[in-house]
């Protein structure tokens, strides 16, 4: 599914973020990303949606190579990867139905399309009483659990999750990392990146370690190690 | 046809759901070009001016007392026949005299004097007005070597020199009023620029966001750039409906400061209506439309 060959990355201040980085992630599973701040997790993150271009190596997503993906082939492939951030990133003056709604506009869905799916991804993450609210009106689980049914409506192969339980409580943060785990049994990739300890120890699934830039553990069943 | 409805769709709901945002990018429009339009009001009443006084200096040919009628008229048609002359008034002797008398009517010693020559010392004249004041030394020129028996007296040092004066005098105001309208008109594209430039600041957040879920930049700046263009047509539709009720109260003053002179400032705007506020929303638009393509563009590389 994800196949990272030999990356790296240096920003223009010359501090190296990934060094010869290789991961390779199949259909299906659950992975863990940790480390601590400056580790290269959110680099990691924003090579995978096209935000940042590496220096060398190889990065492949569902058989498409991106090493070298044009600004135009961007929005291409965001609209095949779903991703949700710590702070939600929802348009603030539409409604929870129009912010979902807007990222299959933008993809030329049919208006059918549009009024068949909305409802239904409302529905698997249970907002769809609040479908008409603004996002300052609802809490901040509530938003994040919005902004998961806008990263579905694609029917995405693949979830990039950039912690996105930083900004919540205990109770809320797993109740979305439960909806993860719901969404990863429907046969979805999912990428949870996170420095919560708790989450990725009551997980216990694949657990992939960083420290400057490298890949220092990976394991199976693992547990958060730094 | 999905994609269009979709974009003024956007333009509409972010106009509505911004309302005080809209509201200020429109009265900023409406202001700047309301200073435009009051700048353009100025150079048409000084033109105007400039007209006036062009339209009173003339060159008189004072003719010789015993002239007959028919050696005047030859002269006058002879006159009207030169290169630069807009028109020649003939002016007898008779309304010579009565035009002195009027001029003269408050001063006695004037009207004294004239009673006891007891006989009318005027002499008949063509009055000659140039069309082009610039070129009047030629016409002054030509007037000299006319050849006429009844040219009493042809000497049109003073005139020249005026006319010379007032050339000098309406250039400096015409290129002093260019380079000011210009000065004026860049400096209101650039107020109109960081206008709408500051309106898609505010949006940056949404404008990382909509790249962030797959919108393509042209699918981004699309509603940005129809926001631009109803933000300036609603200007321009406000601005028409301000600045002619402006112009007709302004109207009563400019006819008393211009007695005897057909000066109407309504109906210049209205004359010229599709020119003015048409190449007005031109320009706005080009640049509310650059500044949106420049700022999206900035605030897209997500």
């Amino acid at each position: 599914m994800i196949h990272l060959k030999n990356i790296c990355k240096t920003y223009s201040h010359r501090t190296k973020v990934l060094r010869d980085l290789n991961l390779n992630i199949h259909p299906g599973e659950f992975v863990s990303i940790v480390g601590q701040s400056g580790a290269g997790k959110t680099t990691l993150v924003k090579i995978l949606i096209g935000e940042e271009r590496v220096d060398s190596g190889q990065v492949e997503i569902g058989g498409w190579d991106i090493t070298r993906l044009s600004r135009r082939e961007v929005p291409y492939l965001r609209r095949q990867i779903g991703v949700i951030f710590q702070d939600f990133k929802l348009l603030p003056k539409k409604t929870l139905a129009e912010n979902i709604a807007f990222a299959l506009e933008v993809s030329g869905g049919t208006n059918a399309k549009i009024k068949s799916i909305v409802p239904s991804v409302l529905k698997i993450v249970g907002l769809e009483d609040k479908a008409d609210r603004y996002p300052t009106e609802i809490s901040g689980g509530e938003a994040q659990r919005a902004a998961i049914a806008r990263a579905l409506v694609h029917q995405p192969k693949i979830l990039l999750a950039d912690e996105p339980t930083g900004n919540l409580d205990t109770i809320n943060a797993d109740e979305i990392i439960d909806l993860l785990l719901r969404i990863n049994r429907f046969g979805t990739t999912v990428i949870l990146v996170t420095h919560n300890r708790e989450i990725v120890n009551r997980l216990n699934r694949r657990v992939v370690a960083m420290e400057r830039g490298e890949i220092i553990s990976d394991q199976e069943h693992g547990k958060y190690v730094l | 046809m999905n994609t269009i409805l979709r974009i003024l769709k956007f333009s509409a709901q972010d106009i509505a759901r911004n309302v005080w945002l809209s509201v200020a990018t429109i009265t900023i429009l409406v202001l700047t070009l309301f200073s435009i339009n009051i700048m353009a009001t100025v150079r048409v009443i000084s033109d105007n001016a400039i007209e006036v006084i062009k339209g009173k200096v003339d060159f008189s040919v004072y003719l010789k007392s015993e002239a007959g009628e028919g050696e005047i008229l030859a002269l006058k048609t002879k006159i009207e026949g030169l290169n630069n002359v807009k028109s020649v008034d003939y002016v007898s002797k008779q309304q010579a005299l009565q035009k002195f008398r009027d001029k003269n009517q408050n001063n006695q010693q004037v009207i004294e004097a004239l009673r006891e020559l007891g006989k009318n010392p005027l002499s008949p004249s063509l009055n000659i007005l140039p069309n082009d004041t610039t070129q009047a030394a030629q016409l002054v020129e030509s007037l000299k070597r006319l050849d006429s028996d009844i040219i009493e007296s042809r000497d049109f040092s003073d005139n020249a020199a005026i006319v010379k004066k007032v050339d000098y005098i309406t250039g400096k105001i015409n290129e002093a009023g260019l380079f000011v309208i210009i000065v004026f008109s860049l400096t209101s594209l650039l107020v109109i620029y960081n206008t709408v430039k500051v309106t898609i600041y505010t949006h940056r957040r949404e404008i990382e966001i909509m790249r962030l879920v797959g919108a393509s930049r042209s699918f981004i700046v699309a509603p940005f750039l129809v926001s631009a263009l109803i933000y300036t047509l609603i200007a321009i539709l406000l601005i028409t409906s301000i600045f002619f009720p402006f112009l007709t109260l302004l109207q009563p003053y400019l006819e008393v400061f211009f007695t005897g002179y057909n000066i109407n400032i309504v109906s210049y705007f209205i004359n010229n209506f599709w020119f003015i506020f048409g190449v007005e929303f031109l320009a706005a638009a080009f640049a509310a439309a650059s500044a949106s393509l420049l700022a999206v563009r900035k605030y897209s590389k997500v």
